[in-house]
């Protein structure tokens, strides 16, 4: 069974096992799991073929958005990721098209129940959460709708600890406790209700969304207010073999990984080094999943510099100017190509190498989920954009920008409140990119514990100087904003390392000499513990260089952050450049002896639902003339499932390769419903079934 | 200042067939559009059925040109219009109904159409699943079909850029110039033209049009909503007419489609009259309890989408084709009252042989079907 029975951050629990069958075989899972993790669990990871090119379909949002997992479920098509499993299914491969199955001669009531609020919150993620309970607080009654079972969205599924303040922002706890957190504070409030496993399919003129609730039931609901923060949706990439299974986002990565425990994959390799693909690498390593390496076509690394120190650290390379030229294998993922690119982006073939890996992670960066706010805000409602709907930042800027929205909401509804200017500065604060890269700290080891800091880069974080109980780390003063990197200010270390277990970039150790030849050091370990006192252990730089084979002195926990403080005996010299711990075998990195390059270049496919590839909607752009997206539906583009949720992302990439600039086009235009409804919601059953 | 033959005035369902037509017989045609491109306006919003069964002599001749053009566009010229030999079945749950079609079958039978009443046992296996209650029979067309308005428009796009048509995109038409009853030019926001005739195949805002040449053409659109499912395998094959009303909606008709999919449409009533396109939140309610009223097997169906689309209506349900009296050099192809899709290719055909050849064969679609008619009754089938 492909299942992470043991993780360095999460508890695995054992559950109800239950008894399913998938294409008449028997087979076990969780009961209430969700089906696609049991198939996952079990190695299925072929859901459906797809009736153009009989092309075998892989999971690929794990968020019920898209219907790539759509199998038969005793005798219904279902989206297996968000259908939980119950003893004695019988799940099949979805090929082509399903069959509609018969039914008797029935008669249907049809009520649809209309709702009232003063405020609709779409998406209960950490920006709706917080926009949630300010507006409480000032008495509005609220209707928050999510569309998992729990509250909190991606946060859950992040095992690292948080940037930001402490005061603002809960830095240093990890996602998944900071979404616990907030759910048992929404829980609690009397003016809030939540709609779980709901999603908003439409806005209409009259002041109503429609609400596909507990994804059972089609409902209204009327409002005064609405705040939109469903979030993001991950950018896909088009190259060859990208549809096959096995090619998916990092958030459905996380989604199998994290949330539902499951050991999706041996080896993967990354696209893109934003903070999403960082993190996915880490979590990966955390899971005890290969991570072969990340890739990213720009000349830096996107990311806040200590998460990708960490990962390098850890043991995998990230690759920059570099692209990935194809995904290849029989039916699913078992190579990946990429290659160098020159300074127009070209792909130099020479430089090409191909990894073994059974999976592609897509971290390509986000696009807002605003659709719904371009409409209601033409037919004149009163409406807010929160979270990575309104801007893509980290989730800490999000609770923050939750609360400001919040309040700003309750102003547009006529609260006479005023927001204080500091808000808006630290949101800004909060929101800023990754700044400044500064050289290495000068190193004075004493003779008792100090602090070394590799944390090089302006970022908004700085639970270290909150945490000292000395107020020994202060931050430096040059932005006068939690931007500014720490520094050690009175010498009044204590050797706590509170510091080193709070740190989110883990680029804090402490240092200390004890001899004239050597140094004992502390490091934070965020992994499942293989090493024991007197074991010798690869310690690396900043870089990922190893350093020396270290001697491990001694292991603590910090229960409260959940991390290993490792010491170990180190050179005097290597001591002060210490940071990490190899994880990673180097064998894991290793290209294939050959090189593979065969593919078509332009075969990588845009629509997924539909299958159409690159070059078709390229020729048709130009031959018909197109300067409207949605003129393309006549090649089926943005006709599936999805609702063009996937495709409508990379549409001026397309046009521009058609040699149309995006500026002449007119982008698709946004219908109701945004994921599908049963007809079955709108009616009351009554007499046979 | 740019001259022509023919200018036409909308690169939709008619407009684009219509220059197709013309510029194959040696026309220098222009067609000219506000919007970005082809077939944008009610076009994409048409779900796909193409008729003949209709209950007027004109239209059932049209129509039955269209189903020949669009049936053979694959054949002809080798491109795909997901063309479907379904018919047309209007199942029938009520005396006063079977009367009426009943009545309507000498008169559609005289014109050609092959069309018959049908019993309950047939219409349950045409398709499988339908109510069946007090099901009484119905009259079912086999010749009819439905294919792709997308594919068709951009089909005729297509073949009329090859046949030599200039497409002005991007521009709107906002003065006309007329002396001596004709029409001396025409100025959009970015350019003038000049032509022998002008045509005036403008959709939804054909009475907008008229206006500029001083005519007042009895053209008011109103909405209709239509849906799409999820696709399934094909089961049954008609374009399903339910004329039962019930208090928020008259007729009710729906199919599959080439690609598996369920597509329908509600005629609202009351009526809702003008060109708002925004979605409102009574629609799914309704269109889900017509269509499950008429076939419950699709209670387990996943709706994928809704839009609007516009009727241009004139006040006895049928178009208005044919020249003018105060602008000789005007001729009209509008108000199709949201059957543009189904009668664009034989009207286009049609017009092009008046035009050019002279023809007088249908001098009776243009006397029916002219502006200056009495605009009395309306069609039971519109």
């Amino acid at each position: 069974m492909n299942r992470i029975t043991k993780h360095p951050i999460l508890d695995y629990q054992e559950r109800n096992e239950v008894n399913f069958k998938f294409d008449g075989k028997k087979y076990t899972g969780f009961e209430n799991e969700m089906v696609s993790s049991a198939l996952f669990a079990n190695d299925i990871k072929e859901f459906s073929i797809h009736k153009k090119g009989n092309a075998p379909q892989g999971i690929f949002c794990a968020n019920g958005q898209c219907s790539q997992c759509t199998v038969i479920i005793d005798g219904s098509p279902l989206k297996s990721c968000i259908t939980p499993l119950h003893e004695g299914m019988d799940i099949r491969t979805l090929k082509h098209l399903p069959e509609l199955p018969a039914t008797g001669q029935e008669k249907f009531d049809h009520k649809t129940e209309t709702l009232k609020t003063d405020v609709l919150i779409i998406g209960g993620g950490p920006s709706g959460l917080t926009s949630a309970l300010e507006l409480a607080k000032l008495d509005f009654n609220i209707i928050l709708v999510e569309d998992k079972d729990q509250l909190g969205g991606k946060l859950l599924l992040q095992t690292h600890k948080f940037f930001g303040s402490q005061e603002d922002s809960y830095a240093g706890m990890r996602g998944f406790e900071i979404g616990n957190l907030l759910e048992s504070q929404i829980k609690e409030n009397k003016n809030i209700t939540v709609l779980y496993e709901s999603s908003v399919v439409g806005i209409y003129k009259d002041k109503k969304a429609g609400v596909y609730k507990n994804n059972g039931k089609f409902s209204l609901i009327e409002f005064d207010g609405i705040i939109l923060s469903a979030g993001a949706r991950e950018k896909s990439l088009v190259f060859p073999g990208n549809d096959l299974p096995g090619v998916y986002g990092a958030g459905a990565f996380q989604t199998l990984v994290n949330r539902d425990l499951i050991k999706a994959s041996d080896k993967v390799f990354i696209v893109g080094s934003g903070n999403v693909g960082l993190i996915g690498a880490y979590h990966a390593l955390q899971a005890g999943i290969g991570v072969v390496g990340i890739v990213d076509i720009l000349d830096q690394v996107s990311g806040y510099k200590v998460h990708s120190d960490k990962i390098q650290r850890m043991g995998v390379p990230v690759y920059l100017n570099t692209t990935v030229l194809a995904a290849g294998g029989k039916g699913k993922v078992e190579k990946v190509t990429v290659a160098q690119v020159d300074e127009k982006w070209n792909p130099i073939l020479e430089t090409a190498k191909t990894y073994k890996v059974d999976t592609l992670l897509i971290a390509a960066g986000l696009s807002p989920v605003d659709e719904f706010y371009g409409q209601a805000e033409k037919f004149g409602f009163n409406v807010i954009k929160a979270g990575d709907a309104d801007e893509i930042a980290e989730a800490s800027s999000a609770m923050f920008g939750g609360i400001i929205a919040g309040l700003q909401m309750a102003q547009k509804l006529g609260k006479k409140i005023k927001i204080s200017k500091e808000y808006y500065e630290k949101s800004e604060v909060l929101r800023s990119k990754p700044g400044e890269v500064y050289p290495p700290f000068e190193v004075e080891i004493k003779e008792h514990f100090t602090p070394v800091f590799q944390c090089l880069q302006d970022i908004p974080c700085n639970p270290c100087t909150t945490v000292c109980p000395k107020n020994c780390i202060a931050l430096d003063k040059k932005l006068g904003t939690i931007m500014d990197v720490p520094m050690y200010v009175n010498d009044d270390c204590i050797g706590c390392g509170l510091c080193v277990a709070i740190c989110p970039g883990l680029a804090i150790s402490l240092v200390k000499q004890v001899e004239d030849t050597y140094a004992e050091v502390m490091l934070a370990h965020e992994y499942i513990l293989d090493f024991a006192p007197g074991d010798l252990i690869s310690v690396t730089d900043i870089d990922g260089n190893i350093l020396e084979k270290a001697e491990v002195l001694s292991c603590r926990f910090n229960k409260k952050y959940k991390t290993h403080l490792v010491t170990v005996k180190m050179s005097l010299e290597n001591a002060k450049k210490a940071i990490g711990i190899r994880v990673q075998d180097e064998s894991v990195i290793q290209p294939m002896k050959e090189t593979f390059l065969d593919f078509l270049p332009d075969n990588g496919i845009v629509c997924r639902c539909e299958r159409v590839a690159v070059k078709e909607i390229v020729d048709f752009i130009k031959e018909y003339r197109v300067r409207d997206v949605n003129q393309l539906k006549q090649i089926r583009v943005g006709m599936g499932a999805c609702g063009a949720k996937t495709c409508s992302i990379l549409m001026p990439r397309v046009f521009a390769q058609a040699g149309v600039d995006w500026k002449d086009v007119t982008p698709g235009t946004i219908r109701p419903l945004t994921v599908e409804v049963p007809m079955s919601a709108l009616v009351d059953d009554k007499g046979e079934k | 200042m740019k001259n022509y033959d023919i200018v036409i005035i909308g690169a939709g369902s008619v407009g684009l067939p219509l220059s197709y037509y013309l510029s194959k017989k040696g026309k220098k045609v222009a067609v000219i559009e506000k919007r970005h491109s082809y077939g944008r306006g009610e076009n994409k919003a048409a779900i796909g059925g193409i008729r003949a069964t209709h209950s007027d002599p004109a239209k059932i001749k049209i129509g039955k040109m269209s189903i020949d053009i669009v049936k053979g566009m694959e054949k002809e010229h080798g491109i795909e219009t997901d063309w479907i030999t379904g018919g047309y079945l209007y199942p029938v749950y009520d005396e006063a109904k079977e009367k009426a079609l009943k009545s309507l079958l000498a008169t559609q039978k005289e014109f050609g159409l092959n069309i018959d009443w049908i019993e309950p046992k047939k219409i349950k296996k045409l398709v499988p699943g339908i109510t069946e209650e007090g099901l009484r029979g119905g009259t079912y067309s086999p010749q009819d079909g439905s294919a792709s308005p997308l594919k068709v428009a951009g089909a005729f796009y297509k073949l009329s850029v090859e046949a030599g048509t200039d497409f002005i995109f991007d521009e709107e038409v906002i003065s006309i110039d007329t002396e001596d009853d004709l029409i001396t030019g025409i100025k959009t926001n970015k350019e003038e033209y000049q032509a022998n005739v002008y045509i005036n195949a403008a959709g939804g805002n054909a009475r907008e049009l008229g206006e500029l040449c001083g005519l007042d053409l009895p053209v008011y659109p109103d909405s209709h909503e239509a849906g799409i499912t999820e696709p399934v395998k094909p089961f049954f094959k008609p374009m399903v007419v339910d004329l039962r009303s019930d208090e928020q909606s008259s007729n009710f008709y729906y199919y599959q489609n080439y690609e598996g999919q369920m597509v329908f449409c509600v005629t609202p009533e009351p009526k809702i009259i003008g060109k708002d396109c925004d979605s409102t939140s009574e629609f799914l309610p309704l269109a889900v309890r017509r269509l499950l009223a008429i076939h419950p097997r699709l209670k387990n169906i996943r709706v994928r989408k809704t839009w609007r689309g516009l009727y241009p209506m004139t006040p006895d349900g049928s178009p208005i084709v044919g020249w003018t009296d105060n602008v000789h050099n005007m001729f009209l192809a509008v108000g199709m009252c949201g059957q543009g899709f189904m009668l664009g290719p034989g009207l286009g055909k049609i017009i092009s042989e008046m035009l050019v050849d002279g023809t007088n064969d249908y001098d009776f679609i243009l006397k029916q079907l002219s502006l200056y008619r009495a605009f009395e009754g309306n069609e039971l089938l519109k």
